[in-house]
């Protein structure tokens, strides 16, 4: 598994950075004020050789969110990514049978589809659970991308759908001033404060067959996404990869020694690569704990006791002490959704 | 960015030679003060002065259309900031005590100027009392710039916010109910995908005229989100609201907007909801009125299918 860094020139300019390069200048940006500090040009992006790195299309993203300064922005732009024009991937995706094989192309294909903020799937017997991990390091633009990311899919299975789903949609954050841009994009189904930015839907409308998909055109294009994917050589962004590694072995403690080892690099190495990436060791491992303890808690019900037990750790306490630290609140206020 | 600036270049270019001008005749004729009598105070009090001058004439160069008022904005501004900055001059040069000139210069532009200027704005008055008669039904008795909606010609969902606390501070006062009308467009969505984001953003422009012109003169209508508007009608029970109501839809039924890059007709149509407020703060109110668009829309379904 070979995995992208922030400063590695690995997102092609013409895929996501062109659809957001449309939406400013439909909006009357000047070119040269929304690429300030991105090292691109334009003509760059037309002739559709450049990559950009995920920083300096942050950067973009940045620009863009200062210049419009709407708080649509972030929704417009969810609207026009997905399924996009990303090569063989958006064509499976646009041919798509039905939501579980949309989400299961998505998920395989994140490094082409959504390079930022990367989409992960859960689920349990009742509902489904896409929810999102910020692969390079977003820092303030995170809100951003968790709107813009869930407007994504939620506009791509209602185009490739034909209807509205009813989806869930959880944000990490407060509510902000402009609830009315999220209703009118997203819907009324609207949880802040949620401690995950997350989409959830009963699991019934998992194969409910899509009028768009042709199923020949869908198979083979999902061929070719493989045969390209191959030839890139990257599955994912830094630190999903050190989310997913940690999260296999939730149940082992972990330190920044060990999982220098798993990755085949130095300690120090490690560090200066999270640091670079706006994070450390403690913050990485302690989001995936709790991630998992709100699996726990939420999909298969288990109790304070157990969920300690299942994390080692040896007493409730020490465990509520923990959660405390991860969530700003203790385990019993967090209800399941349903 | 809507800019005026090609407009205006033969102004600024006099302008400025002007000034040199100005400059090029106290070099000729005098010669430089010594140092030490050269006063800060005054040479920073009439620089600057002279700087704002034209800071404002070029903020207005920048925001203006060309036309009568302009016109005599920047000649009165012009001469305002030619009798400051030979003013300035004066503080850098001696000239002989024979000349008078200079003291023309200096002393005729100002009153001018001022003059000039006062035309112009009592002009300018006049025009935006014009504008305001076309600017009715999108905003009321208070305007803030920062409210403007980014695409429509219509103010934002904050702008809207502090409408509805008006009214509620109005309501405890009066005891009289106000409604709101929030019309959704149908299949926007679609619309976007099948046409571009392009053909997307003009049909939001047209539908927010169509809009403005089936309310009443009191009414106020902004742009909530995305396809989403509101209507603020003050002073107006459900049932009328509920007509009104109607009257939106039936209208955006028969509007036969034309697409830009064909020029073919797209079917539109909206949903509408109401509902009436008195003493709620502006979020509970979205927040009812978001939830009976919600049943509307399920209703508009129900009935399709």
């Amino acid at each position: 598994m070979i995995w992208y860094e922030r400063d590695q020139r690995c997102i092609p300019a013409h895929h996501q950075p062109a659809c957001l390069i449309d939406l400013a200048l439909s909006r009357g940006i000047e070119q040269h004020r929304l690429m300030r500090g991105t090292g691109l040009f334009y003509d760059d992006v037309l002739a559709g050789q450049t990559r950009i790195s995920p920083e300096h299309f942050l950067r973009l993203l940045q620009n863009a969110e200062h210049l419009l300064s709407a708080p649509d922005t972030s929704f417009l732009l969810g609207q026009r990514l997905l399924p996009g024009h990303y090569g063989a991937a958006s064509l499976a995706l646009s041919h798509a049978a039905n939501l579980q094989e949309a989400l299961d192309l998505l998920v395989r294909h994140r490094a082409s589809l959504s390079p930022l903020f990367a989409p992960r799937l859960v689920h349990d017997e009742q509902y489904l659970c896409l929810y999102w991990i910020d692969s390079c390091g977003a820092g303030t633009t995170r809100r951003f991308m968790a709107e813009t990311c869930q407007t994504t899919v939620a506009a791509m299975c209602r185009w490739l759908s034909g209807e509205h789903l009813p989806w869930h949609f959880l944000f990490s954050h407060a509510q902000p001033s402009y609830l009315e841009q999220y209703q009118a994009h997203l819907g009324n189904q609207l949880h802040f404060n949620a401690q995950i930015d997350a989409m959830i839907i009963a699991r019934e409308y998992l194969i409910k067959p899509w009028p768009r998909a042709q199923s020949t055109a869908g198979r083979i294009a999902q061929r070719d996404a493989l045969t390209e994917q191959a030839s890139q050589a990257m599955e994912q962004g830094f630190l999903e990869h050190i989310y997913a590694l940690l999260q296999a072995d939730a149940r082992q403690p972990a330190s920044l020694e060990s999982l220098a080892v798993q990755l085949g690099i130095s300690p120090s190495t490690l560090k200066r690569k999270l640091h670079k990436h706006g994070t450390h060791f403690q913050a990485v491992y302690d989001q995936v704990r709790k991630h998992v303890a709100l699996y726990l808690y939420w999909s298969r019900g288990l109790t304070n006791e157990e969920v300690a037990d299942y994390l080692g750790f040896h007493d409730t306490t020490n465990f509520r002490r923990a959660f405390k630290r991860w969530t700003g609140c203790v385990p019993s206020i967090l209800k399941p959704l349903a | 960015m809507l800019s005026y600036w090609k407009f205006h270049r033969l102004k600024l270019l006099s302008i400025i030679t002007c000034a040199h001008a100005g400059l090029l005749s106290y070099l000729l004729a005098g010669a430089l003060k010594p140092l030490d009598e050269f006063v800060i105070l005054d040479i920073l009090g009439e620089g600057g002065s002279a700087m704002m001058a034209f800071i404002w004439i070029c903020l207005i160069l920048k925001s203006r259309p060309a036309g009568r008022v302009t016109t005599l904005l920047t000649a009165g501004l012009g001469c305002v900031f030619f009798s400051l900055w030979m003013d300035f001059l004066d503080e850098f040069m001696q000239l002989p005590e024979a000349l008078h000139w200079d003291h023309w210069l200096e002393s005729t532009p100002m009153p001018i100027g001022l003059l000039l200027l006062t035309i112009g704005l009592y002009h300018w008055h006049r025009e935006q009392l014009g504008l305001n008669q076309q600017m009715r039904k999108r905003e009321r008795l208070f305007r803030e710039h920062l409210h403007f909606d980014t695409l429509t010609p219509l103010s934002s969902a904050d702008y809207l916010k502090r409408q509805i606390e008006l009214e509620r501070k109005r309501y405890l006062e009066t005891q009289q109910t106000f409604s709101l009308i929030v019309v959704d467009m149908n299949d926007f969505a679609v619309l976007n995908r099948v046409h571009g984001h392009a053909e997307g953003d003009r049909v939001l422009q047209a539908v927010s005229q169509l809009l403005i012109m089936n309310l009443r003169q009191h009414d106020l209508l902004c742009r909530l989100a995305g396809d989403r508007f509101v209507a603020l009608l003050p002073n107006t029970g459900t049932f009328l609201a509920q007509t009104l109501a109607q009257e939106l839809e039936r209208a955006v039924r028969h509007f036969a907007y034309k697409s830009q890059s064909h020029g073919e007709t797209l079917t539109l149509s909206i949903t509408a909801a109401v509902c009436i407020a008195g003493d709620e703060s502006a979020e509970q109110v979205l927040e009812r009125l978001q939830s009976a668009l919600a049943q509307a829309k399920q209703d508009t379904l129900r009935r399709a299918a």
